[in-house]
């Protein structure tokens, strides 16, 4: 019998009290009544009156010229919508605005959205859809590594001396493929058009990202756009920068008709035609010195953005942020390059470039051990970053780095020592493997500072509650319960005194978007800092209002064009063990148990953070081992929820998971960053367990039983 | 628009049968799916529908002599509980789906459907199933590896349906039982295997195995199965890789989303390698 | 069109319906019941379960015509029992809800569970369960919160 356990009290409290010197103290979630009687509305739920139906029609070719389109005959009330009734910009204004509304002469993947039809009927949509006749003119599709849309590198110390001479070199080219969000909830949008003003409504991370996008390709001013977040089924960056696409659409539409559109998606539009976590082919070459250490290394990442650019550049630029790992390698020659190919483009996705590099960095690093006969623990340790070190920017790592404790933490609970040694005897297909991962807390080098530029509001009202006015969106990560624990922990107030609804741009200002790990750390901060204001302030029967905005700590100094300097004010850190066994005859792999310990500062309630642990660290599994996404001719061979495998109930492992208390002092109450990071160690930690129960080095991922059979079978000739 | 019937007898159901040329609607749970349309608007069928899923008469588990007799409409759950059924048919239908499944699919739809990777199917051929059909008028009872043709496709003819499943009540001493899907439940199978072997005066007397999900249809060699009988262990040993590579040959599995021909045959090979060694070990 | 007659969260109902239409249609969109929920069309992910019977059934799957005579509860008719209560209390107090989205199907797969065995080991949730997808939580609190409801609610299931 499998037992769960949970290092802390997970039994939440029903008195909604929270004291600022307990805020980790877990209490019940403020939404959960509506969510497990069925009663809160998600998109799709929501009755809109007079709202017509749309569907896209979509190009089936990866790469043509659109030749001619030929309608059936379009009866009253019906509506095509395209590139032709967008009035502003028909670009998606992303960070890379390549991304059409509607395409225009050419179609670049499968899929792509080339019109709308809307009307009442969804039988009659159908039948126009159907009669909808595409005449394209083929081009040359791009399916492999081939044009190069986005480079950058960078530099640390002085690569190139440390491999010229006869060095010992050792090289590692490392693999990951495609992985889908399968939020429960599809994506899902409603466009209003009313009195010159656009409303879109949906399920979505960021609704500024939203609203500067249909201000853009409606060209309207940005007080006639107004964006409302529903709430929101799952999300994990796959609602980050899509909604923004639908959302203009559904604005051009309901401008077009007069009348409200409803685009809700099914399950298999969904996997065919949204973002995914970008494929990746990473490559590495290892200086070695006299004392068996790492000089130098070389770095390239490649990165497959599918048709449209978008955000790939930004994913691009975590993942070659993070070549160096948690390990301090002095010198580094850094490079990377997003090639588009026609599929589907690549966007957002949990850890954003970091689970990529954290798999193919963790194995590099345990290989070149393998090779230089080293014991692999010893080798690691010798390398980890320590507070001062420089990062692999040239920026610094100034708060203390206590993974020397959590290594020693997670080896004890996991029996990591004495397995390890177990596991490795021939013919003994378990295994157990361990991972090291940091992840950076909030946006990339300048982005907070340069374009967020977040604003926060707290209205306090004459009864004495508390209006928390940001724009981060409650998409199940919690965000409800811990903001609002944040601002009640500071006023003293109860819970439930503090009032947090789902954003609205019209009554909320842009806090920025619901990413990279910085709701808590970031947004959190400057409710914190709005919170002693008010509290300073504070008069009972009173209305007031005090308002909060971003600057950067002053240590951080980054530079956009070289990437050198603090890519990011905090970081946090996590380890991970798994242990697995392999079926012989099957080759299928059992996870048998999950360890992991965290620091991420602190924990604004344990219990959400456990949870986003044991989500998190499922997903990076999975995207280890069982999570298989493959293209063809640019057509995705796994396109529903059958094919595509995610973990059910009987494929989830136990989870042991150890908070550390390291406050940041930047941080609301010492917090950092803890939504992607629970992701990130969980593939490369699945593969060295596989690694270590078959003997064979795992250069890809997923490791599925037909990849883990050609491993085995291989060797025998 | 097509039409649906619901019948409220199986005589009534059988007299629209012979009417017309209908599609059959069992629990729905393939069916519902294969002709899906957009939320919201009516499955896509092209002939009238006749619901049988519903029928009280087709709906039994009984035994008699040394057969037992399923009613086509038996569900999968129904099947799961009852005292009667052998344990290895229990084991694939408890893996093959998910309750929200199992409480509405039934047998005969399973069947019906006949996909290459039905995980029921292995275990059916083993137990000798046999079809009963019925339509036209007349009644006949078809062994399942003549009913089923090729991948979703079997000899039921316009205006006949399965009427009841006919297994042999064997007990085997030994079963094996594999399925391999992308997950551990509620995945559709890239290779399945069941396998029963029994013994008198410690010699093989029965020993028969199915692989699913590895050819256009199950793959079951009485020829082989016979080669085994009434061998010890010394005798299993000396045949074992004959056997093996007679079976090699059957197996013709292909590449798809799901996995690669290379992958299923090595699995093949490995799970009879494992049933084999089940056999030889005298306990 | 035909006249499907059944018994909806306690109540008998008739619609005038094509029989093949999918019984989470009819749901959502003729009782306006949205508290199931539509996540996937094929019967894989559990978002569109309600009971039928008592027992656990992907409406997604289910053509209405199959559901004559049939008692059918929704999450938003099961929401109102004492069972129900128990369910609620423990998966707020274990915090094993997120997003919410696959809840209403995880209360139902819950419900049809005890239903049947009141008493369930952690392998046997997990079985129960295996039709519910939850891409948030990892599952672990949420058959901890199974484990929850069957310990307080002793004597109602």
């Amino acid at each position: 019998m499998r037992t769960l356990y949970f290092k802390m009290s997970r039994r939440g409290i029903v008195l909604k009290e929270v004291s600022m010197n307990d805020i980790s103290r877990p209490i019940n979630k403020l939404d959960t009544y509506g969510k497990t009687s069925g009663s809160i509305e998600y998109i799709g739920d929501m009755k809109v009156e007079g709202a017509l139906h749309a569907r896209t029609l979509r190009s089936t070719m990866a790469r043509a010229r659109i030749r001619e389109i030929r309608f059936p005959e379009i009866p009253d009330g019906y509506y095509i919508i395209d590139r032709n009734d967008v009035p502003g910009r028909n670009r998606v204004k992303i960070i890379f605005d390549d991304m059409p509304v509607f395409a225009e002469e050419e179609v670049r993947y499968i899929g792509e959205p080339i019109l709308m039809v809307v009307g009442e009927d969804r039988g009659v949509i159908r039948e126009i859809v159907e009669g909808i006749k595409v005449e394209y003119e083929p081009l040359v599709p791009e399916f492999d590594y081939v044009k190069s849309v986005v480079h950058y590198d960078y530099e640390k110390g002085n690569a190139d001396e440390y491999f010229a001479g006869d060095k010992r070199i050792v090289n590692g080219e490392y693999r990951t493929g495609y992985q889908e969000h399968i939020y429960l909830e599809p994506q899902g949008i409603i466009g209003i058009f009313e009195d010159g003003k656009s409303t879109v409504i949906g399920s979505m991370q960021c609704p500024y990202y939203i609203k500067n996008a249909v201000v853009q390709a409606m060209g309207l001013e940005p007080d006639k756009v107004r964006i409302q977040q529903a709430a929101t089924g799952g999300a994990f960056g796959g609602k980050e920068e899509f909604p923004s696409l639908i959302g203009c659409q559904v604005a051009v539409a309901s401008m077009k008709t007069g009348r409200p559109v409803r685009l809700i998606y099914d399950r298999v539009e969904d996997i065919e035609s949204t973002t995914k976590r970008h494929p990746s082919l990473i490559k590495f070459q290892a200086a070695i010195d006299g004392d068996n250490n790492i000089s130098a290394m070389r770095v390239h990442v490649s990165l497959d953005s599918g048709a449209y650019i978008g955000l790939s550049g930004v994913v691009l630029q975590r993942a070659m942020i993070a070549a160096s790992g948690v390990y301090t390698i002095d010198n580094l020659s850094v490079s990377g390059d997003v090639y588009e190919t026609n599929t589907v483009p690549n966007g957002a996705f949990r850890g954003f470039g970091a689970p990529q590099m954290f798999f193919a960095i963790e194995m590099f690093i345990n290989h070149i051990a393998k090779e230089l006969g080293e014991d692999n623990l010893a080798f690691r340790k010798r390398h980890l970053a320590r507070q001062g070190d420089a990062t692999s920017t040239g920026g610094k790592f100034r708060d203390p780095i206590i993974m020397n404790e959590m290594i020693e933490k997670v080896m004890e609970i996991s029996g990591y020592r004495e397995k390890v040694m177990e596991y490795s005897k021939p013919g003994d297909f378990r295994g157990i493997g361990m991972s090291w991962f940091l992840h950076g807390c909030g946006f990339t080098g300048s982005g907070e500072q340069k374009h967020i530029k977040g604003v926060v509001r707290l209205q306090k009202n004459k009864d004495d509650t508390v209006t928390v006015l940001a724009a981060n969106t409650e998409m199940g990560q919690g965000a409800f319960t811990t903001l609002r624990k944040i601002a009640a922990g500071i006023l003293e107030i109860p819970v439930d005194r503090v009032i947090y609804n789902n954003p609205d741009t019209d009554l909320v200002p842009d806090s920025g978007p619901t990413v990279a790990s910085r709701t808590i750390m970031v947004v959190g901060g400057l409710i914190a800092r709005a919170a002693l204001k008010l509290k300073e302030q504070w008069i009972d029967g009173k209305e007031i209002l005090v308002e909060e905005r971003y600057r950067q700590p002053d240590y951080v100094e980054w530079d956009d064009e070289t990437l050198t300097g603090d890519a990011y004010p905090a970081y946090s850190w996590g380890v991970n063990v798994a242990e697995v066994e392999v079926d012989r005859a099957t080759y299928e792999v059992t996870v048998k148990k999950l360890w992991g310990v965290y620091d991420v500062g602190k924990a604004i309630d344990e219990r959400i953070i456990i949870g986003q642990i044991e989500g998190g660290l499922l997903q990076g599994v999975a995207y280890g081992t069982i999570e298989v996404m493959d293209a063809k001719d640019g057509k995705l061979r796994q396109r529903n929820v059958t094919d595509y495998i995610i973990p059910t109930a009987c494929d989830s492992a136990p989870v042991e998971s150890v908070i550390m208390d390291n406050p940041f002092p930047l941080g609301p109450y010492g917090a950092k960053g803890a939504g992607e990071l629970p992701l990130v160690g969980g593939a490369p930690a699945v593969a060295l367990a596989i690694e270590n129960a078959i003997d064979r080095n795992v250069m890809k991922i997923p490791a599925t039983p037909e990849y883990i059979m050609e491993l085995l079978e291989n060797d025998r000739d | 628009m097509v039409r649906s019937f619901i019948p409220g007898t199986y005589e009534e159901a059988l007299g629209l049968l012979d009417e017309n040329k209908m599609i059959l609607m069992a629990g729905g749970t393939d069916l519902m799916v294969k002709k899906r349309n957009w939320a919201g608007l009516s499955p896509l069928f092209d002939r009238d529908v006749l619901f049988i899923s519903e029928l009280a008469e087709l709906k039994y588990i009984r035994k008699s002599g040394g057969f037992l007799h399923i009613g086509s409409m038996t569900t999968l759950e129904d099947i799961l509980v009852h005292k009667q059924i052998p344990e290895i048919l229990k084991v694939a239908v408890r893996l093959m789906a998910s309750p929200g499944i199992r409480h509405i699919a039934t047998i005969g739809g399973n069947i019906g459907n006949a996909s290459p990777a039905g995980d029921s199917l292995p275990v059916l051929y083993i137990l000798d199933a046999k079809i009963v059909i019925d339509g036209k008028g007349t009644e006949r009872m078809v062994p399942i590896e003549e009913f089923i043709v090729g991948p979703g496709k079997t000899v039921l003819a316009d205006r006949e349906m399965i009427k009841e499943i006919v297994i042999n009540d064997v007990r085997f001493d030994k079963l094996h039982y594999c399925k391999i899907g992308g997950r551990k439940s509620d995945a559709i199978s890239k290779v399945s295997f069941a396998g029963g072997i029994s013994y008198r005066k410690g010699r093989i007397e029965e020993f028969r195995c199915a692989f699913g999900a590895v050819a256009p249809t199950v793959v079951r060699s009485r020829s082989l199965e016979a080669s085994m009988k009434g061998l010890g262990t010394e005798g299993i040993e000396s045949v074992r890789n004959e056997v093996k590579h007679g079976y090699n040959e059957l197996i013709r599995p292909i590449d798809d989303q799901r996995s690669t021909a290379v992958y299923r045959k090595k699995v093949c090979m490995n799970i009879l390698d494992e049933f084999f060694d089940k056999a030889g070990d005298s306990k | 069109m035909t006249e499907i007659k059944f018994v909806l969260n306690g109540e008998n109902v008739t619609i005038d319906v094509d029989p093949t239409k999918r019984l989470l249609d009819v749901l959502r969109e003729d009782f306006g019941l949205t508290g199931v929920k539509e996540g996937c069309g094929e019967g894989e992910c559990g978002a569109c379960s309600v009971l039928v019977d008592n027992e656990i059934v992907s409406s997604c799957l289910m053509p209405v015509g199959n559901a004559i005579g049939k008692d059918i509860v929704t999450i938003d008719g099961f929401s109102k029992t004492e069972r129900y209560r128990v369910i609620h209390g423990a998966y707020e107090d274990e915090g094993a809800v997120q997003c919410g989205f696959c809840i209403p199907g995880m209360v139902i797969a819950t419900e049809s569970l005890l239903n049947k065995n009141p008493n369930p080991t952690e392998e046997e949730i997990r079985d129960a369960l295996s039709g519910n997808l939850c891409r948030c939580t990892g599952y672990n609190m949420i058959v901890t919160a199974v484990l929850r409801a069957a310990e307080r609610g002793r004597g109602l299931w």
